[in-house]
């Protein structure tokens, strides 16, 4: 097919913008109207955005989760296909209306060059359980973009809610308790996940030589995010943290890690072998990415 | 057969009026048989409801000597002897077809789109179809005018929001819980329209109901009517931590509820959404309350403001309304035997 895995999600990306300007139109009528338009447009970028996924998946015969670009573009493909199954439900089909916007600019974002060089003929982290630890951190990382995309919705109805009435009162968007939730279920489900892949990545892979824990950035990342969403839970759930503040912290939340992720990996030498040895000198695979 | 529609509404007669013409359940099967004896109609069915009485007739006869005999017998039926100036009306096809479907949609209630009136064409049909005085002719008529009811709800706008006070706040309601089966409401101040609001919250399944009044007679009163509690009017604070909506129309000239009170009482609820509904004048809740987190104020006039945008709403889907409910009724008698085909036997008539 002459078709490459990145112009597929390209195409991908393509779609996730028209349904971003839909959303606008959407906003504008107020969440008035229940149709379909959006969920179409956002599962044939999902189509798109699936091809790519496994393209490049059977082209390395592994999953695709071993540098920032597949990373990225597997976070994203975890919240749409989280945002279809649970779209199917009339009223929360509008959270795609948040959702687009974010996936276009974590799809613009993963289309940067930088973000996706060339693996050589050996890519540089293979093994089942580094797939299994990358896998479970990054869809932990997805249900956290959802659940802030659930936010987002109720952050706008609960101020429609109080001061924009006549809007609230003839959209379909669901109760706000309900919302909240949503957003309650999917944070510890994002944390189950979370705790689930940092367990992996702790136990069952093996550190390379002359890296530390203690000392490597994205794990002290992973750490600090690990305890973040703990609080979190702990907070609403003992602490009756609910609300509009338990949103803002869950939005908070997820902006921190889109806003940190890439950089603490970069700095990282546990999940960024380039940076002290090439990784084709290695004789085992290091452990750990993401 | 023509089916046939003859009666008055809160259009054409006033109550006084209406009420004289009104047919008592109980009476409604005997009605019927005798409106079928007198030979004015093979099929009838009567709806009495407080806001109409009508006759659904299917006849043979030529449509306006069958009308003169339907009159007489609305008239005889009822023993009235007063003049008349046009309050009866008497539609013929298609428009009898049409003035059924608008019936059944809510397109010729008091409150335009109100949905009561459907469930009460239905058991008027259901008496009928009962005591065998419907036929081929109207139980078609009436199984599609259902049918369309439901196309107009689903397709159109007609039933979205609310067009009443207690309702809007109903709906709003719904818009902060997930459900209403464990909300707890409390009414402060014992006034009709809270009443309303009240009963309008319970009918959707919200728990129970606590009432206070400065008059704990009062409020006893009313929250034994209502399956409810009484509560001491100084002592209504102090419930506050199970309360999830508020429904308060005291004639105090001050605030009841402002902001320095109702911050701690949120801490005793755990923040859950407080929704405060205020339909007192002068009002009961400060404004400003409405800037805590979590707690939801409607005033009166939000809550008007609202019906009347459903109201509005609503208005404006009646041209849709009516092109819908005309195309239905034409493929209705479209699909109608032929004129000149042997009349099928009717075993489920009741002939004697």
């Amino acid at each position: 097919m002459f078709l490459t895995d990145r112009t597929l999600f390209a195409v991908a990306v393509v779609f996730y913008g028209l349904s971003a300007l839909y959303s606008i139109f959407i906003f504008r009528r107020g969440f008035r109207d229940d149709n379909w338009s959006n969920y179409l447009l956002l599962a044939a970028a999902f189509a798109f955005h699936t091809l790519a996924v496994f393209k490049r998946g059977f082209s390395l015969s592994r999953c695709p989760i071993h540098n920032l670009y597949e990373a990225t573009t597997f976070v994203a493909w975890t919240i749409v296909a989280a945002y279809l199954a649970i779209g199917i439900w009339s009223r929360l089909r509008f959270l795609g209306a948040f959702a687009a916007p974010i996936l276009f600019g974590i799809g613009v974002f993963a289309l940067m060059p930088s973000l996706d060089p060339p693996h050589g003929d050996k890519p540089a982290f293979t093994g089942g359980w580094i797939s299994l630890h990358a896998a479970l951190v990054l869809l932990s990382y997805g249900a956290f973009g959802l659940a802030s995309v659930a936010a987002l919705m109720y952050l706008n109805q609960d101020r429609n809610l109080k001061f924009d009435k006549r809007r609230a009162a003839l959209s379909l968007v669901p109760p706000i308790q309900r919302l909240e939730s949503v957003i309650g279920r999917l944070l510890a489900g994002g944390f189950v996940l979370l705790t689930l892949g940092l367990l992996v990545g702790a136990f069952a892979l093996r550190l390379p030589s002359g890296a530390a824990y203690w000392n490597d950035p994205k794990v002290l990342w992973s750490a600090a995010v690990w305890v973040m969403y703990l609080l979190l839970l702990v907070l609403r759930w003992g602490w009756s943290h609910r609300g509009r503040r338990f949103a803002l912290s869950a939005l908070g939340g997820f902006a921190f890690v889109l806003l940190t992720f890439w950089g603490t990996n970069l700095l990282s030498s546990i999940h960024n072998p380039a940076v002290d040895r090439p990784a084709a000198s290695e004789p085992s695979p290091p452990a750990g990415t993401f | 057969m023509s089916i046939l529609v003859l009666g008055l509404n809160h259009r054409t007669a006033p109550v006084a009026l209406r009420e004289r013409f009104a047919f008592a359940e109980a009476r409604v099967p005997t009605a019927l048989q005798a409106l079928r004896d007198s030979g004015a109609a093979d099929e009838a069915v009567i709806l009495s409801t407080c806001n109409r009485v009508e006759i659904y007739a299917a006849t043979t006869r030529e449509p306006r000597q069958a009308c003169g005999v339907l009159i007489d017998f609305l008239i005889g039926a009822q023993n009235y002897r007063d003049p008349l100036a046009g309050e009866i009306y008497q539609l013929a096809e298609p428009q009898s077809v049409e003035h059924l479907f608008k019936v059944a949609c809510g397109l010729d209630s008091m409150v335009l789109g109100e949905t009561e009136i459907l469930g009460q064409l239905k058991s008027a049909y259901d008496v009928a179809l009962q005591h065998h005085h419907t036929g081929p002719r109207l139980n078609k008529a009436f199984q599609r005018a259902f049918n369309v009811a439901k196309q107009i709800r689903t397709e159109t706008r007609i039933q979205r929001g609310s067009a009443s006070v207690p309702s809007v706040a109903v709906e709003m309601a719904e818009r902060i819980f997930s459900e209403l089966d464990h909300r707890q409401v409390m009414v402060i101040g014992a006034g009709e329209m809270s009443e309303k609001a009240a009963r309008a919250l319970l009918s959707r399944g919200a728990r129970s109901v606590l009432v206070s009044n400065r008059s704990y007679d009062r409020a006893h009163a009313l929250a034994e009517e209502l399956g409810g509690r009484a509560v001491h009017f100084e002592e209504w604070a102090r419930e506050f931590a199970q309360i999830d909506i508020v429904i308060s129309s005291t004639s105090a000239p001050h605030y009841v509820l402002d902001r320095a009170r109702l911050e701690p009482l949120m801490r005793l609820r755990r923040n859950r959404p407080l929704l405060l509904i205020d339909i007192a004048v002068p009002r009961d809740i400060d404004p400003e309350v409405n800037l805590l987190e979590n707690v939801y104020l409607y005033n009166i006039d939000d809550l008007q403001a609202l019906a009347d945008d459903s109201l509005k709403q609503r208005k404006e889907e009646i041209a849709r309304c009516e092109a819908l409910i005309r195309e239905r009724a034409r493929e209705l008698l479209e699909t109608r035997r032929p004129e000149g085909m042997p009349e099928l036997p009717q075993p489920a008539l009741k002939r004697d």
